[in-house]
């Protein structure tokens, strides 16, 4: 077996859309994957089970930034090269986890984000408005653009894998990009489509969007933003 | 201060410490966190016999009155209860997140190397 990218599919409640995540996955590359449940209360595990999915259940729900340490330390343990964080509810397409890919493979970057905005501007709601905020932070604090900080599709090279298994509290957030920027690892972003959720909920709702942008800023400015010490 | 008042507050205090030391004896509460709540208690039962003492240093430091001091070095103390508390759930969350990825990882592996003797 090529043990090279490893496709993690974080998946809670989605029962109605894993089944064609995956094969839009297998239909698009010949990658490895894993999807993670967390714990799901719905059948998303026995959907799984009787495609035959290459399926890890956790025993406790656990969120979903627990979930991607865990495929994380997985892919470090097996020996991955490359992560890539792709979301179980179909709103990715698997066209573009090759470009992702490709574009860590050929030493352009570390992590590839899979963003929205590259070249399309952004609509303005509520949420975009909190997008460019969290851009905003991160430009402040490390002079870098990142148009979509908050886009689940991104690909992980091995040192940026390395620091997930180093750092217990990374989770898969935009405070994570100013971390590892500070640490010297490069970021991409290439341009893709994402589709509207086409069922079920989002792990955000309002009033936790809310919470969600006051830890997200406070991590940028006073948490995230240094250097992490050497290693003692 | 009325008499009925203090022994209320003596009785309520020793009554306080003595639960600390029962559940420390059963072992309910853990000897590190115990002390903490023995030391607290005791403060109360001290501050609740020598309540003229504690007037006259309350009107020392220059507060208002007693009740005042007397609310402070409590909610001081619980201040700090919490703080604590709080750095111990960290600790314990953290420790349940990767006992967890531990179990699923080794579960999966188990599976595989099953499925591989097949």
């Amino acid at each position: 077996m090529n043990k090279d990218v490893l496709i993690v599919v974080p998946a809670y409640n989605e029962e109605k859309n894993i089944e064609n995540t995956i094969k839009d996955i297998k239909e698009n590359t010949a990658y490895d994957y894993v999807i993670i449940n967390d714990c799901s209360t719905d059948s998303t595990k026995q959907i799984c089970e009787k495609n035959k999915f290459n399926l890890i259940t956790l025993p406790i729900n656990s969120g979903l930034s627990n979930v991607i340490r865990l495929g994380m330390k997985y892919a470090y343990e097996e020996g991955y090269q490359i992560v890539l964080q792709f979301d179980g509810d179909g709103q990715h397409e698997a066209k573009y986890i090759n470009i992702l890919v490709d574009e860590i493979k050929n030493n352009n970057c570390d992590i590839a984000i899979g963003s929205r905005f590259l070249e399309e501007k952004k609509k303005k709601n509520i949420r975009m408005i909190g997008s460019k905020l969290i851009s905003l932070a991160i430009k402040l604090t490390t002079g870098i653009t990142i148009k979509d900080p908050t886009s689940g599709m991104r690909a992980y090279g091995k040192k940026a894998i390395y620091e997930f298994n180093k750092n217990l509290h990374l989770a898969p957030e935009p405070e994570t990009l100013v971390y590892m920027i500070k640490n010297n690892i490069t970021i991409k972003e290439i341009q893709v489509k994402m589709k509207e959720r086409q069922y079920g909920a989002s792990y955000l709702t309002s009033l936790k969007s809310i919470e969600y942008m006051l830890d997200t800023l406070f991590s940028i400015f006073f948490i995230r933003n240094r250097r992490s010490k050497k290693e003692k | 201060m009325s008499i009925t008042l203090r022994i209320i507050l003596i009785i309520g205090s020793i009554i306080l410490f003595l639960l600390c030391l029962k559940k420390m004896r059963k072992s309910e509460l853990k000897i590190t966190n115990g002390v903490m709540w023995m030391f607290g208690s005791l403060i109360l039962i001290l501050m609740s016999i020598f309540s003229d003492a504690v007037g006259i240093i309350s009107q020392k430091i220059g507060f208002m009155a007693p009740v005042n001091f007397v609310f402070l070095i409590i909610i001081l103390f619980l201040l700090i209860q919490v703080f604590l508390m709080n750095l111990k759930i960290v600790v314990l969350t953290d420790k349940i997140n990767q006992i967890n990825q531990y179990i699923v990882l080794m579960k999966t592996k188990l599976e595989k190397d099953g499925e591989d003797h097949k």
